[in-house]
Parts: C-alpha cells; sequence; structure tokens
C-alpha cells in the first residue's frame, strides 16, 4: 500500500504509526494547501465523505482546528460533544460508534479522556479513525503541527535540540512529540519536576535537565507544556510559586538567548510556566502553530481519506 | 454412568503414588484400581486410557463465583459447571457478594445452592464486615459454619491496626487469613503495571511495591501475633516472592498462590490495551515472571489458583481505564499449567498435581483426597501430552473475559469425577 503519495498506515493512532516519509509527505501536502489556500476558496479532497468530529472530552481549538481543516476540504461533517450526546444516559462509547457508523460515516476525529481509546475504536470499525488526543496518551496532530513549525522555522530537524518542559507525566502532547522529534532525528531533553516525571519512567533514556535555566541554555527549542491546576490539588506539587521558579520561563531568560525558539500548545497559563512578556516575543511561536494546525489537519484528513 | 479407564497413569503425590493401573469407578466408588484386570459388569464404559492420568480431583483456592448478587456474571451453577469443565473437583469462593460473605446466613445459601453439584464449593469470609476494614466479621461462628479461611479479596485491609486486630482475634481458633496485597494510596486509578510502558501508554502504573509493602507488613504482624497463618493471594512480583521466601525460611507460616495468568504473560501485551489483559494485581515484567516460575520450582509457591474472576461483555467492552479487573481462569488453568510448567521443562506432573491438588486442600485444612479402592472417587483424568486450541465458545462458564482464546495449548482436561458425577470436558 505504501508507495509515493500513500501514508503507510490506513489511520493515525499514534506518533509511532509515522515514518520519516509520512511525515514528509503530511509536510508537503500541507505546504501545498498553506500555498494555495485563498479565502473563501474551498478544496474538494474530501467531497462526499462525511467526518465524525467526535469529541468525548471538551476541547476548543483541536476541535475548531479540525472543524475547519474539514470544511475547507469540502467534507460532510457531525460533530459531537459528550455533554450533550446520549454519553451522559449511560451509552457505551461501543454504542455510541455503531450509531454513528449505521448513518455512514466514514472518518472520526477522536478525542476521548481515556487512554486507548482510538485503538479500541480503530478495532471496532471499518471507517478510518485520525487521533486527536486520547488521555494521557498521544496527540500525534499536535507533534506534527509543532514539528511542522519548527521545520518551517529551520528548514530542518535533524540535530534540532528540542527540550520539553513542564508537566511531561500529564501530557500526551510530550508523547507524541518526542516520538516524533525523534523519528524525524531531533535531540530531546526534558525538563520537569520529580513528581511529574518520576526519573524511572523516562522509556527514551532522555537526558533530563534539572531546570530552566540548564534547558534555555541547551536548546535551540523550548517546548513549554501547559500546567493543570490539579496537580497542586493532587499534592504533586508544593505551589505554584515554587513551579514557577524552577521550572516556569522568565522574560529574562529570553532576553539572555534571543535566538532561542518557543513553543506551546495551548492554552498558556501566563504566570506559572510561561511570563506573559514572552508572548509579544518574536521567536515565540505560539499563534504560527494555531495557524499551522488547521494545514496540517488538512493534509491528514486529505491523506487518509484515500483509505476510505 | 459407570467408567472403567483401562491402562491409566495414576498419580497421587501425598501416598507416592505413579503407577499403571485399570480403574474402576462404580456408582462414585473406586471399585478398582491396581494393575490386574477387573470384572467389570455391563454397565460400564471401557475407556481406553494409554494416554490419560489420574490425580485426585483438582482444587482451586480462589475463585469469584459472584453468588448472590452479580448473577449476570456468574452464579454458582455456571461457575462450578466451568470448574468441572475445567478438571476442577473443589473450590473456594470469594467473598466480594452483594451481601458479601460476612455473616453466617450467605454462608447458609451458598451452601444450599451448592448441593448435589460435581465441584465442592469451598467458602472464603470476609477479615472485615462489608470489606470496609473497620470492623472485624464473625471470624469465629463463620468459622463454625464451615469457611475455610478469611480474605477480604479485591482490596486490601488497609489498615496495619485492622489487620493486627484479625491476626490476634483469629489465634484462638488458629484461622488463615488471606490477603489481597494492595497498598491502595499508591494504586489508585491505575490500569497497568507500572513500567516505562505504562507511561509511553499514558496508563497509571501500579508499581511491584505496592504489593511488597503489604506483604511485607502482614508478615511482619503475622509474627507479632504469634506466628499466625498467612496467605498471600495471587502474588505477582519478585520482591513479593524474596520476602515470603526469607519468611519460610524463618519458620513462620506464610504461603502463597500464583495464577497462571502470572507465570504466563507480562506486561509487554498491554500495547493492545486489551481489556481481558487487565487484572489485579496487573500482569508483571519478565523478571517478575521468571522469578514466578523459580518460586515455583522451589517451594516458596504453594499452589496454583486462578483468581477466576468473570466480568459480562458489556463491562469489558469498554475505554480500557474505565474496564473492570480481572478474568476468568478455571477452564484453561491445567492446559496452562501443563503448557508453560511441564511441557516447558520447569515442572513435573507430580508436582503439578501438588500445586494443583495436594497443596491448596492441605494449606486449607481439608481433608486429603485418596485414590484407592473402595473410597469415593474425587479424581480429575486429563490428557498431558494433547494439543488444543482454546475456544471460548466451548467455555460452560457465563462470562468469557478470557485473553487465552486462540491459544494452542498442549494438555487438556478430560473428565472431573466427584460426588457420584462425572464431567467429560467440553473444550
Amino acid at each position: 500500500m505504501n508507495n509515493d503519495n500513500t501514508l503507510s498506515k490506513p489511520y493515525l493512532l499514534g506518533a509511532d504509526d509515522l515514518t520519516p516519509q509520512d511525515v514528509k509527505l503530511i509536510f508537503d501536502k500541507a505546504q501545498f494547501f498553506m500555498d494555495n489556500f485563498k479565502r473563501g476558496e474551498k478544496f474538494s479532497d474530501l467531497k462526499g465523505i462525511t467526518v465524525a468530529l467526535a469529541f468525548f472530552e471538551p476541547s476548543t481549538r483541536t476541535k475548531l482546528s479540525f472543524e475547519l481543516a474539514a470544511k475547507r476540504l469540502s467534507a460532510d461533517s457531525i460533530s459531537f460533544a459528550s455533554s450533550s450526546s446520549s454519553l451522559t444516559k449511560g451509552e457505551s462509547l461501543i454504542d455510541t460508534l455503531r450509531t454513528i457508523e449505521a448513518m455512514n460515516v466514514q472518518m472520526y476525529v477522536v478525542r476521548h479522556v481515556n487512554s486507548g481509546v482510538p485503538l479500541f475504536l480503530q478495532t471496532n470499525t471499518n471507517g478510518v479513525i485520525l487521533n486527536a488526543g486520547d488521555g494521557k496518551h498521544e496527540h500525534p496532530t499536535q507533534a506534527l503541527l509543532d514539528a511542522f513549525t519548527l521545520y518551517k522555522h529551520f528548514g530542518k530537524l535533524q540535530g534540532l535540540k528540542v527540550c520539553i518542559a513542564g508537566d511531561i507525566l500529564h501530557s500526551r502532547v510530550a508523547r507524541s512529540n518526542i516520538t516524533l522529534l525523534r523519528t524525524m532525528g531531533a535531540d530531546v531533553a526534558l525538563c520537569s519536576p520529580g513528581t511529574l516525571l518520576p526519573r524511572h519512567l523516562n522509556i527514551w533514556d532522555l537526558p533530563i535537565l534539572e531546570n530552566i535555566d540548564a534547558a534555555v541554555e541547551w536548546a535551540d527549542v523550548l517546548l513549554v507544556l501547559r500546567l493543570q491546576r490539579e496537580r497542586m490539588e493532587s499534592g504533586l506539587l508544593p505551589s505554584i510559586r515554587e513551579f514557577s521558579k524552577f521550572y516556569g520561563v522568565s522574560f529574562e531568560q529570553f532576553s539572555r538567548k534571543p535566538e532561542l525558539v518557543l513553543m506551546h500548545p495551548g492554552p498558556v497559563n501566563y504566570g506559572v510556566e510561561l511570563d506573559y512578556r514572552v508572548s509579544s516575543y518574536p521567536n515565540c511561536l505560539i499563534q504560527t502553530q494555531v495557524t499551522h494546525g488547521v494545514f496540517i489537519r488538512m493534509a491528514l484528513l486529505s491523506l487518509l481519506s484515500k483509505f476510505v | 454412568m459407570n467408567h472403567f479407564f483401562k491402562n491409566i497413569r495414576v498419580i497421587e503425590p501425598a501416598a507416592g503414588i505413579d503407577a499403571k493401573v485399570n480403574l474402576w469407578v462404580k456408582d462414585g466408588i473406586i471399585m478398582h484400581c491396581s494393575a490386574e484386570e477387573a470384572n467389570i459388569d455391563s454397565s460400564t464404559q471401557i475407556i481406553n486410557a494409554d494416554n490419560l492420568v489420574a490425580a485426585p480431583g483438582l482444587f482451586d483456592m480462589h475463585v469469584h463465583l459472584r453468588e448472590p448478587g452479580e448473577e449476570y456474571k456468574e452464579s454458582i451453577k455456571t461457575g462450578t459447571d466451568a470448574a468441572a469443565n475445567g478438571g476442577f473437583t473443589g473450590v473456594v469462593c470469594m467473598p466480594n457478594t452483594s451481601p458479601c460473605i460476612d455473616d453466617v446466613t450467605v454462608v447458609e445459601y451458598i451452601k444450599e445452592k451448592s448441593k448435589g453439584l460435581l465441584t465442592d464449593v469451598k467458602i472464603a469470609a470476609a477479615i472485615t464486615q462489608k470489606r470496609e476494614g473497620k470492623l472485624i466479621s464473625p471470624m469465629l461462628e463463620l468459622n463454625d459454619a464451615g469457611v475455610v479461611y478469611f480474605t477480604d479479596d479485591g482490596s486490601a485491609v488497609e489498615a496495619s491496626e485492622m489487620m493486627r486486630r484479625a491476626f490476634d482475634y483469629s489465634s484462638t481458633h488458629d484461622l488463615m487469613i488471606a490477603q489481597h496485597c494492595e497498598d491502595h494510596s499508591l494504586t489508585k486509578g491505575f490500569a497497568m503495571n507500572e513500567t516505562v510502558l505504562s507511561y509511553k501508554l499514558g496508563l497509571k502504573g501500579y508499581p511491584n511495591v505496592a504489593e511488597e509493602i503489604i506483604v511485607d507488613r502482614d508478615i511482619r504482624l503475622s509474627k507479632l501475633s504469634g506466628n499466625r497463618r498467612y496467605h498471600v493471594s495471587h502474588i505477582s512480583t519478585k520482591g513479593a516472592l524474596e520476602l515470603v521466601k526469607s519468611a519460610k525460611d524463618s519458620g513462620l507460616r506464610v504461603s502463597c498462590e500464583v495464577t497462571p495468568h502470572h507465570f504466563t504473560l507480562t506486561d509487554e501485551l498491554m500495547v493492545t490495551y486489551n481489556t481481558d489483559l487487565k487484572m489485579n494485581p496487573p500482569l508483571r515484567a519478565n523478571d517478575d515472571r521468571d522469578a514466578i516460575i523459580e518460586a515455583l520450582k522451589n517451594g516458596t509457591i504453594d499452589c496454583i489458583a486462578t483468581d477466576h474472576a468473570p466480568h459480562a461483555l458489556h463491562e469489558k467492552e469498554v475505554e480500557f481505564e474505565k474496564a473492570p479487573c480481572g478474568i476468568i481462569g478455571l477452564e484453561t488453568s491445567l492446559g496452562l499449567t501443563l503448557t508453560n510448567l511441564y511441557h516447558a521443562g520447569h515442572l513435573s506432573l507430580v508436582e503439578i498435581i501438588k500445586l494443583m491438588s495436594v497443596n491448596p486442600r492441605r494449606l486449607l485444612n481439608i481433608p486429603e483426597v485418596k485414590i484407592e479402592k473402595g473410597i469415593n472417587a474425587n479424581l480429575t483424568i486429563f490428557a498431558p501430552d494433547e494439543e488444543w486450541i482454546v475456544n471460548k465458545s466451548n467455555f460452560k462458564g457465563l462470562s468469557k473475559n478470557t485473553p487465552f482464546d486462540g491459544y494452542k495449548l498442549k494438555g487438556k482436561p478430560k473428565y472431573a469425577i466427584n460426588n457420584n458425577l462425572i464431567h467429560e470436558s467440553y473444550l
């Protein structure tokens, strides 16, 4: 099945599914959409295909991004949110899938609070599953748009020094990014408090930088993760103040190394993991990530629609 | 139904018997058991048993029959049907029922429901009332009603003081206390073993130490209370086995059991997010599995028990993290044991029969099962070399939550005989 313009797998469940050739194909396609996109015009790649945006967990930016991507490709789409669905009436996930499937839906963009759900659905459907974030497991489209952003900024990924900082333990963005960046030959390091990255669970045996100063010094790119407030409540951290002091990115650190590139999957907790003044810094690529997100998702929907 | 097993190999480890005989069971009684020909009558079916072994009936000391309360998962009838089909003539049912087995009334209900079945149902009762860890259950009265041991299985007795009280209180009658060893504060929300893989899969891990902390604590408490009988249920880690071994070496009355899935499978399989691989304790690492096999060989592990834990399909066919823990085991136990321990060259048939029949009864002070002329037949007859493929649709149990469907096994149960009943295995 694998040839020059086909992905190696008929789904996207995790970053492990992607070969370097796949990534190149996705980047090329995203670039194509970027170059040819004019306001108001649509592509017809998904004409006649129905996409279910099955967001079993609340999401704003990812859902909007996929919605827009599907629309720009002329797909029919149905939208699904857990709070307004019959899941609240006790319907099981598998039954919900069968219900949507019976309406002749061919592609599923899935977001779910539990790890492994996209694989569970994929084994139970003939449709194409695209993981839009599952529990603490994977968020591969985020990793792709991050890598695309870096690729466009640096012109390469090979040898790029990327440090992922913050709540590694609970982050699906971290997991997908680590896998994808390594696939593409980048050097990855981590920076995280001991409770948010138990050192014996460092599966990739990646270097760990002990504080954000060390990370700034080492890295070409800092990928900063969102710190959830509930980490404090569950006792994993003593205080926001202490976290910010050791693991938050300050304006001063950026001023010391202006060429450092900063990314964040959003939404940002300014004042916690990131100084607000950093957001207007030229090498802060947070908005660029969002823009690229739509084109990356268009590319994926287009490439995966060949398996419908 | 009377049966004559011609030229069968009888293994009865307690008596040191391992011989080829002709075995005649008539009206539930062993009429003939020797190498000589027997004068069988015309009502007897003759079975050529050249390739079969007869052993004292297998006994599983850790089974969830789900009755009363969750008969949609399993019942005493369907669970014992599964047991007989897997070659078991005796099981111990666990107390995490609804209502909980913490009262003589429930014990009497189960005894009533178990009458007339091939497989004997022995009963384990809760250590604490409603398994809440707060008040001790009426252990003496439950013991008088025939309860064979005590456990809050499904969860551990959390407070050390409560556990100490259980040992102290039961000491007057020298009762056995078993523990599901889990430090719940370390395992809250777990879905699998804690390893680098659990991290990668985004699943909360259950570290080995959460088991070992409780094993260590309980061994110390059992010693403090005057060397009480203490049993570690479904042991799964290398460290826990080391603790049990050293306790045994120092003369403490500590015992443990292991499940077939823990000596067969490891946590690497979790990449499939298959809910039929989700259990408590979880599948562990290769190191642990190796240590389990070593412990089966050196006698640290006293017996094999399945922790047969039926769940309905609609409960298991869900998001991995939401699925309940547990798999069924009665109908694959003997096959997995023979395949992975006997044919893999780790244990002899005699040793396996000790682990699956002799030892668990001995631990629980249940009379030994003999194979000799003139006594009631309580037998498991199996084909040690027969190859078969597990097909869960043949199972007699109500729930089919097994990860072993489609597995190729060598060694198969053929007949279970007990209480003047015979069941020919259909697997």
